[in-house]
């Protein structure tokens, strides 16, 4: 269990969040035009880190707005929290 | 069987704590960002909406709370003034400048009241009453029990709370049952 920082509520209990896995996955503008490995690529294909890891959560249980938060997986340390459309943070790779 | 529609919630005291269902209060659901929206709700209910996380704004009619930054619920008892719905709605959602829903049948109010409150809502919540309990007019969503609550700190050890209905008669039941060991 830990803590998450709601952009909009303040510091909350995890469990009133849920998680939206890998942020910044971006639709490709035309799907009509890929392979279907291209699209599965897109669709189905996720990073499962053990480190640094940028992921979409939504406070759930609360305000119900998603956002985007950088999390180390290997000790759930949560190094930054911004919101969606917000630029990620750059001192992390 | 559960009759969602008439929980059986009845009035209770137990430990300095006094449940009372609230029935008769008309909750709606507003939404809404631009400057239009924003005029257009002072102007009918004549209060501000709370802009502040986790805060509310009351007046003599009406109690609104913030849900999100987008996002608010006015309560008010039944006898009140009751065209504010179709001024709200004529106003704001026919004219898309949000979204006004009366959701009245949807939640239940339990109003929670005694020296204990904060112990007996702290024993199944994982949010944090310290700041809440101290300042009067705080509001907030959580869970309770699992169970997705709205509350309001209406008075000192007075707090309104709001559930769907079909969960209510379960939560009720785990209040009055924590209740006992506090
Ligand atoms: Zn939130």
């Amino acid at each position: 269990m830990f803590l998450i920082n709601c952009p909009f509520c303040g510091e909350r209990d995890q469990s009133e969040f849920s998680s939206g896995g890998e942020a910044h996955i971006v639709r490709p503008k035309q799907p009509t035009e890929l392979s279907d490995d291209e699209w599965a690529e897109y669709l189905f294909m996720r990073k499962n880190i053990k480190g640094i890891q940028f992921e979409r959560w939504n406070h759930a249980h609360g305000c119900r707005k998603w956002f985007n938060v950088v999390r180390d997986t290997s000790n759930d340390k949560i190094l930054s929290v911004y919101k969606m459309g917000e630029k990620p943070p750059v001192n992390y790779k | 069987m559960l009759d969602i529609l008439h929980p059986k919630i009845s009035n209770i005291n137990k430990n300095n704590i006094d449940i009372n269902l609230s029935e008769e209060k008309i909750k709606i659901n507003i939404r809404g960002k631009n400057k239009e929206f924003f005029t257009k709700v002072g102007k009918i209910l004549s209060i501000i909406l709370p802009s502040e996380t986790n805060t509310s704004s009351s007046n003599e009619n009406y109690d609104v709370l913030w849900l999100s930054p987008d996002e608010w619920m006015i309560y008010f008892d039944e006898n009140k003034n009751t065209n504010i719905f179709d001024q709200l709605y004529k106003d704001i959602s026919t004219l898309n400048v949000g979204s006004i829903t009366d959701i009245s049948s949807q939640l239940i109010c339990i109003n929670i009241k005694g020296e204990n409150i904060f112990e007996l809502l702290s024993s199944g919540s994982p949010f944090n009453f310290e700041k809440f309990k101290n300042n009067v007019g705080s509001s907030t969503q959580t869970l309770v029990n699992h169970i997705d609550v709205i509350l309001h700190h209406k008075s000192k050890n007075n707090v309104n709370l709001f559930v769907r209905r079909s969960f209510s008669e379960h939560l009720y039941e785990w209040l009055v049952d924590s209740s006992n060991f506090i």
